[in-house]
């Protein structure tokens, strides 16, 4: 009913109304202000259809939303004043939607709801986080459409990686068939070849965090400005963080791994060289 | 030759150019599936929206079709209104409510619209046929089968639960007589169409000569924003929304998918391009002696630049075939989560593929290939000829 | 041999910078060679033999001085036309052969012959004869790497002749090769500038330098000899 009551909420300002009685007071979204030029002390007059009869009230307040995902996307208007005063402007008579219940703990709550559905006439007792449980659906499938990109992002992430460790090793296939001809074991390189791509790793994904926290910053003033909610729509917290460098490290050290591998196993001549050599040339050299 | 040399350049290090396929393969398929998330909300809501034809619809003041419980009154007169504005072709009236059908022991409860089944736009036969007496009704296959009824079967049906007397305000028997398939409905809600008179009575007196929203379809050759003047004109008390409307407000909801989507693909973009470039580069610095060797041979500059940027090309062509059904498959499941939003629709898809939105992708791939190629092939076949064969000689 | 001046090269000279060191590779060389002529230039290790070389191939241009070929002035060409001039008039023959180790034989040889957009069946036809005139014929379809220094260097001479250049400039192309190839490839050359190409040859070969009928010596980027010989070929 109260969206019915927004849903048909019209309303002229006045400067000054002879009144035989004193103007009620309400509270109105500060982006209605905003959007109609309304401010703390105007008069209005609202009423339950477009155009009809209605109450003169002053604005008294301004109300801001709250950071609630469940509200951002709605773009209605809401109008907050005493309960009496609604439900005679709108001919409710002497009903509520709902009440909210608080009780002293949890095992009074469990009581509460029992007794409120059994001997209730026409109630239903939810628990609040039930209610946000189901109002909250919308927020999982948008998790979930996060997860998945994430996913994607990681796999692709690691082929990239791979390859450009593949390229960057590749390159330096020289330098390495030099050093393993004058003894260094393939080990040793294996190691510094990882321990650089540990490095990298590192370096790359602080530079990200940085990169992740400011662009966070950008999301939230952004959506904050388009959705007018003090919601935060982007956090980076310290899991977060541990998650992606635990994550490149260990991706930056497999492609290492996998490259210099690939680096290590060949023929230090043919590396040299650039010449693959015959098998069957090396077996009998041995 | 110049095709020859590229490939015989990709192919000497075949892992090399399989991984980097690979990885812009990847990157392909994330680009292709933004392109498609960008642009298919839009044209599926779209073609959702004109379906059956209805360029416009009204609804209570201030609100959007079945945003909220409000209805619009006199529903009669607002018929006979609309009739009379030129450009109106038909009016279709839509009621909103609920349906609880008892069986047995059991209630089974359904959205219910209530229509004209004349005139209506709201749903497909599939089985059966529309309701040609007021106590049929329709419904559609998720009904049908967690009520485990069949065509032809009765059953008892109460509208208009006041839940502070616990109590029905209308009932009736009603015979299912047709299978639909409602367009726009989400896929797992239990649904059904009723006369709307029918609703309206068992809905009782708050109901009476109401509906929650009409539908208008203009005639033929009708400026639909014109005939939209006129009937704002006519009924300043309901809102009304033409399809353009409907969509940009669709657009502010959803513009974050949007954003998200130019954004992501952006950045596949990117590191395709950094893929291809760093590609590239290490290719051209291996082979400095061979490149400036056909320099001084003969071969023009340009032509050494344009075999090597064609590799990168080669790269991006072959990673965007492959990215092409990688990406439609990863449509699809990212389509799946995001059809699962409550109250969503089953006619919309987040990710609709056009023949255009894989011409797009693949044209800026390409783009990006050249890109990437230009300035390392430039870079090594405009090294000085004789200062760099002698500095490969020492190497 | 004919009395005309095909390569008219007018105090040369060729410095750049190493480090903070400036060196002057070529110091002013004055050199005429004729048509059909066939030339080695000797001297010790940085005597600016290699650095003249690319100077009259136009692949590197001079600090001063000028270099003419066919009576066109090579060191004043834009780098578009000097390509051009390379491609059809000049054929080069490296040290290290610089072969396209992906392509085929038979591809290397068609490589400037396809830049000079000669159609596919005739360069084809002309790539064959000329690896059958270096010799090579049955292993037309090798890659580099599967064929010895020699052959390989034969490729690359065939691919130097690929659009019949009426100048032959070779860089140590014995370098690489051992005695009894390197007394192969001697012939061959020899056989290339009886067939009519000019050769001018950069070596420290001794037996090379003694197939070619003018020996100029240089020493720290200057002539300090020039004289005709019997060819030993």
């Amino acid at each position: 009913m109260i969206a019915a009551l927004l849903a048909a909420f019209a309303f002229q300002t006045i400067d000054s109304v002879p009144s035989h009685r004193a103007p009620r007071s309400v509270a109105i979204d500060a982006r209605l202000a905003a959007d109609a030029h309304v401010a703390i002390g105007d008069r209005i007059i609202m009423s339950s259809t477009p155009g009809g009869p209605g109450d003169t009230v002053i604005v008294t307040a301004l109300v801001r939303r709250r950071a609630d995902p469940s509200e951002v996307a709605r773009a209605e208007y809401r109008v907050r004043m005493h309960l009496d005063e609604l439900q005679s402007l709108i001919g409710y008579g002497d009903r509520v939607d709902r009440f909210a219940v608080s009780a002293r703990s949890d095992s009074s709550t469990t009581r509460a709801i029992r007794r409120i559905n059994d001997e209730a006439f026409g109630f239903q007792a939810y628990r609040s986080r039930d209610i946000a449980v189901e109002t909250s659906r919308t927020f999982l499938v948008v998790t979930r459409f996060h997860r998945a990109i994430g996913v994607i992002t990681i796999v692709a992430s690691a082929i990239f990686l791979l390859c450009i460790m593949l390229l960057k090793v590749d390159e330096r296939r020289r330098d390495v068939a030099a050093l393993r001809l004058m003894g260094i074991s393939a080990g040793t390189i294996v190691r510094s070849v990882m321990i650089e791509a540990a490095l990298v790793a590192v370096l790359g994904s602080l530079m990200g965090v940085g990169i992740g926290w400011l662009t966070s910053l950008g999301i939230n003033w952004h959506y904050r400005a388009v959705y007018r909610t003090p919601l935060a729509f982007s956090v980076v917290t310290p899991s977060i963080v541990a998650l992606a460098v635990t994550l490149s490290l260990v991706l930056g050290l497999a492609a290492g791994f996998a490259a210099a591998q690939r680096l290590v196993r060949a023929p230090a001549l043919e590396l040299l060289s650039g010449r693959r050599e015959d098998r069957r040339d090396l077996v009998q050299a041995r | 030759m110049l095709l020859r040399l590229a490939w015989a350049a990709l192919t000497r290090h075949r892992s090399r150019t399989l991984l980097a396929v690979l990885g812009v393969a990847v990157s392909a398929a994330m680009l292709l599936d933004m392109v498609m998330l960008s642009s298919g909300m839009r044209a599926s809501f779209r073609n959702m929206l004109l379906a059956k034809g209805f360029q416009l619809r009204l609804a209570p003041k201030g609100t959007l079709p079945f945003d909220t419980d409000a209805t619009i009154p006199d529903a009669t007169n607002v018929i006979r209104t609309l009739h009379a504005i030129p450009g109106v072709q038909t009016v279709s009236p839509v009621l909103g409510g609920q349906l609880h059908v008892s069986l047995g022991s059991r209630t089974v409860t359904a959205t219910a619209i209530g229509i004209d089944p004349a005139v209506q736009g709201d749903y497909d036969i599939t089985a059966g046929r529309a309701p040609a007496s007021p106590d049929e009704f329709v419904a559609n296959d998720t009904f049908i089968r967690d009520a485990r009824v069949s065509l032809g079967d009765t059953v008892a049906a109460a509208a208009g639960y006041d839940p502070q007397l616990r109590a029905f305000a209308g009932r009736r028997t009603l015979r299912l007589v047709g299978r639909a398939h409602f367009l726009y409905m989400a896929g797992d809600q239990r649904a059904a169409a009723v006369p709307i008179a029918t609703l309206q009575a068992m809905q009782g007196e708050r109901a009476r000569d109401r509906a929650s929203l009409f539908m208008i379809r203009a005639a033929t050759g009708a400026n639909v924003d014109t005939v939209l003047a006129s009937v704002e004109r006519a009924l300043p008390n309901v809102s009304a929304v033409s399809t353009e409307t409907a969509m940009r407000q669709v657009d502010e909801r959803l513009s974050y998918f949007r954003q998200l989507a130019l954004i992501l693909g952006a950045v596949s973009l990117a590191v395709g391009f950094l893929l291809v470039t760093t590609l590239v580069s290490v290719s051209v610095n291996e082979r400095l002696g061979e490149i400036v060797v056909m320099r001084a041979i003969g071969v023009a500059r340009g032509r050494v630049v344009a075999q090597i940027v064609l590799e990168g090309v080669g790269i991006m062509i072959v990673g965007a075939v492959v990215g092409l059904a990688l990406g439609l498959v990863t449509a699809r499941y990212l389509n799946s989560i995001l059809a699962s939003f409550p109250g969503l629709p089953a006619a919309i898809d987040f990710f609709l593929f056009e023949p255009h939105d894989a011409w797009s992708a693949l044209g800026m791939l390409v783009v990006a290939g050249i890109l990437a190629g230009i300035y390392p092939s430039w870079r090594g076949a405009s090294l000085p000829i004789a200062t760099t064969l002698r500095d490969e000689a020492i190497g | 041999m004919s009395d005309a001046i095909l390569v008219e090269a007018r105090d040369l000279r060729r410095e750049y910078h190493m480090g903070d060191e400036l060196v002057r590779a070529v110091r002013g060389v004055s050199l005429d060679v004729a048509k059909g002529d066939y030339v080695a230039i000797v001297g010790p290790s940085g005597c600016g033999k290699s650095t003249l070389l690319n100077l009259l191939g136009g692949i590197d241009r001079p600090t001063a001085g000028s270099v003419s070929i066919g009576g066109e002035r090579v060191d004043r060409m834009r780098d578009a036309d000097a390509t051009r001039f390379r491609l059809l008039r000049i054929g080069f023959v490296f040290q290290r052969f610089y072969l396209m180790p992906a392509l085929t034989a038979i591809e290397n040889v068609e490589l400037p012959m396809a830049e000079a957009k000669m159609g596919r069946h005739e360069r084809v036809t002309r790539a064959r004869e000329l690896l059958a005139y270096v010799g090579l014929g049955l292993r037309y379809d090798h890659r580099p790497a599967q064929l010895s220094g020699g052959e390989q260097q034969r490729v690359a001479i065939a691919r130097a002749l690929a659009n019949a250049p009426e100048l032959l400039l070779a860089d140590e192309p014995t370098g690489e090769l051992d005695a009894k190839t390197g007394t192969e490839m001697i012939e061959l050359l020899g056989q290339v500038n009886r067939d009519g190409t000019t050769i001018i040859v950069v070596t420290h070969d001794e037996d090379l330098a003694r197939a070619a009928r003018r020996v100029v010596h240089m020493k720290d980027g200057v002539v300090i000899d020039d004289r005709r010989q019997d060819s030993g070929v």
